[in-house]
């Protein structure tokens, strides 16, 4: 199993308990009394048997209250997520935190800062320096590349989906869109893994059917799904932190009432994907630190309702990997990990869902690994308190240089970046000068050159590759 | 203020003056797209109450041109069409919201019936956008392309892109949609 990065620090806590409750309760009317919006026939009458009131001309489902906190507590605290190969295999849930990465529609040029769409072979090489970097535990939807030279929009997640079971044997979680989930669920099985699906509320208050859709065929083929709500304060949410959690709250636990009346105890996380409106042109605010303040609050929900949780950090609004792309990054991905979220999706995004480059992965696998090593937090025993050797050592000349203690203890009360400067100033100068983008060139170069990902078994390949070619015929006659 | 017996032309010139300083401090970034928004519903609730009193005195009120915007088809995305709408509004054109989820014979049966002056459409999904080009391409077909002034936008739409399909313009942001839509129309912008 991938044991990830166990957090042994209390989390990071801004509510009061009065504050959580005031947001449920807020919840629990807006869900009783204004309803969720489910554009499907099918799943009105679903609800309606289920003792939930119904206004089929207005396409709403109001919610009593016992329905709502009954289907919280049907949703598991954590579970498993099982790889091709058990080593990559994932418990998400409880005091774990994983990592993820973030898609980009395109890659970009490190010299001119352009944008284009990758190549096949770029989105290959993408996950396989994923497969590669020790940190990262999960894709994440759409990623690397969402958009790949070659592929026509409607194959984008089944090639892309793909192209990681061939190239990685972590697990994923994927999007959906016209139906691609019937694929992608054949393309787990065929490989004998399970995969994250996704439910996607439309805020405010609203699913679609193809949303529903996707959320039922996950759990029927009992697999987790992920419920992300993309929310913009301001304009499809209150433009207060407040206000935007009760109404992403209503909309996600519209979702995770589907699911749990579809099937009591499905496995079901939550995401947070809240970003403020930029008032001057209606597009989203990446790197926000008001984000940061929205995921901590509902990571503290949410640990209170015991239901797994992700977050976005690896968006930032800077167009290049630069000095305001890495603070406002690792800003985010510290705050979403010492909020105890379970899921931080970090690696490889630059300019917000725009851009995507495996330099950028390369160096979150840094960040990734500085706060793992943070949240792990501080062993406190007689070892490790060493008033023994501190009073053996004495002052000075005493050194703490020769002794075992420091011997077994300095590797692993630090982590070692593998792409950061870290280097003396006589040396920097001796090695040409390199700053942490040029380090990360050198270490993408030699996991291109070295590493080779678990190939698949050739029944399984044979069985991948006549999926696609059904998904592509079903796409073509559509 | 119509009701109790104002002139309803020099309401609605008042009106139209407000909405431009609105738009002119937008511009300077004084104002904010909550403030232009705001501004452009008051306008949206006067005017038909101020349109039927001209009416009722036997004039008309005019618009700068009539667009026909909305959202393509199996694209459910609407606030950034709906922030183009709106700023279309407030900048005296008249607005035929078609919603969401539009079919291609939607926009078609629209354009004719309302004798549109330009076609506004939004795409928010790498798999709607070319429904943007099945739309112009219908144009084409009932010989009604060239006629009418197309603009495109939403998130995966560039440049390069409407220029493939075939539209006169693309705007990055809504005020930028605006400005695309006059200047098409020769109205400055």
């Amino acid at each position: 199993m991938q044991k990830g990065f166990v957090r042994n620090i209390k989390p990071l806590e801004i509510l009061s308990d009065e504050q959580i409750q005031a947001i449920h309760s807020n919840t629990l009317r807006i869900l009783q009394t204004t309803g969720i919006r489910f554009e499907s026939d099918k799943i009105l009458n679903f609800f309606k048997k289920n003792d939930c009131n119904v206004d089929f001309n207005n396409h709403i489902v109001k919610f009593p209250p016992y329905i709502v906190e009954d289907c919280i507590k049907k949703c598991p605290s954590s579970f498993t997520m099982k790889a091709r190969n058990p080593k990559n295999t994932l418990i998400i849930g409880g005091n774990t935190q994983y990592f993820s990465d973030m898609p980009g529609n395109w890659t970009i040029d490190l010299d001119t800062w352009e944008t284009r769409p990758a190549t096949k072979k770029e989105n290959k090489e993408a996950v396989i320096i994923l497969d590669a970097l020790e940190n990262f535990h999960i894709f994440c939807a759409y990623t690397p590349y969402f958009e790949v030279e070659g592929i026509t929009p409607e194959m984008a997640i089944p090639e892309s989906y793909a192209a990681k079971i061939r190239n990685s044997t972590k697990v994923s979680w994927e999007g959906s869109q016209k139906e691609c989930e019937i694929f992608i669920i054949e393309m787990a099985k065929a490989t004998e893994q399970d995969v994250m699906g996704v439910g996607l509320p439309s805020a405010p208050l609203t699913y679609y059917e193809d949303a529903c859709n996707s959320l039922i065929r996950y759990i029927k083929a009992d697999f987790p799904v992920n419920i992300a709500c993309g929310v913009m304060m301001g304009g499809t949410s209150p433009a207060s932190i407040a206000g935007s959690l009760v109404s992403f709250n209503a909309e996600v636990l519209g979702g995770v009432i589907l699911a749990q009346l579809q099937h009591p105890g499905a496995k079901i996380a939550v995401e947070d994907s809240v970003l403020p409106m930029d008032m001057k042109t209606g597009h989203p605010v990446f790197g926000d630190i008001t984000t940061a303040l929205h995921i901590t609050a509902f990571a503290q929900i949410y640990r209170k309702y015991e239901i797994p949780t992700f977050a976005d950090s690896g968006w930032t609004n800077s167009k290049k990997i630069d000095f305001q792309d890495g603070y406002e990054r690792a800003m985010a991905a510290l705050l979403i990990a010492i909020s105890g979220i379970n899921v931080n999706n970090l690696y490889g995004g630059v300019y917000g869902e725009l851009v995507y480059h495996p330099i950028q992965s390369i160096l979150d696998d840094d960040i990734a690994g500085m706060i793992g090593r943070y949240i792990e937090g501080i062993n406190i025993d007689y070892d490790s308190i060493a008033s023994d050797l501190i009073a053996l050592t004495g002052p000075i000349p005493g050194s703490f240089l020769a002794t075992t203690h420091t011997r077994n203890y300095f590797r692993k009360e630090r982590f070692f970046p593998k792409a950061s400067d870290n280097i003396t100033y006589p040396e920097w100068i001796k090695m040409g000068k390199k700053d942490c983008i040029a380090l990360a060139s050198e270490r993408m170069k030699q996991i291109i050159e070295s590493h080779i990902p678990e190939p698949l078994p050739d029944d399984q390949e044979k069985e991948i590759e006549n999926i696609l070619v059904k998904a592509r015929k079903h796409y073509m006659n559509i | 203020m119509v009701s109790s017996g104002a002139d309803p032309l020099l309401a609605a010139s008042t009106l139209t003056d407000a909405i431009r300083q609105v738009g002119d401090a937008f511009g300077e970034g004084d104002l904010f797209l909550p403030d232009l928004v705001c501004a452009s519903e008051v306008l949206k609730k006067a005017f038909p109450i101020i349109n039927e009193a001209i009416e009722k005195n036997g004039k008309k009120q005019t618009s700068l041109a009539k667009i026909v915007i909305g959202t393509v088809f199996g694209d459910i995305h609407s606030i950034g069409k709906g922030m183009v709408a709106t700023l279309l509004y407030a900048a005296g054109f008249k607005v035929i919201d078609l919603g969401v989820n539009v079919k291609s014979e939607d926009f078609l049966k629209a354009i004719k019936d309302e004798n549109a002056e330009v076609l506004a459409m939004s795409a928010l999904l790498t798999t709607t956008a070319m429904e943007q080009k099945k739309v112009i391409d219908g144009l084409k077909e009932v010989g009604i392309r060239d006629r009418i002034k197309i603009i495109v936008g939403g998130s995966p739409i560039t440049q390069e892109f409407a220029d493939t399909i075939g539209a006169d313009g693309y705007g990055a942001t809504a005020p930028e949609g605006v400005k695309v839509v006059k200047r098409l129309l020769g109205l400055g912008g």
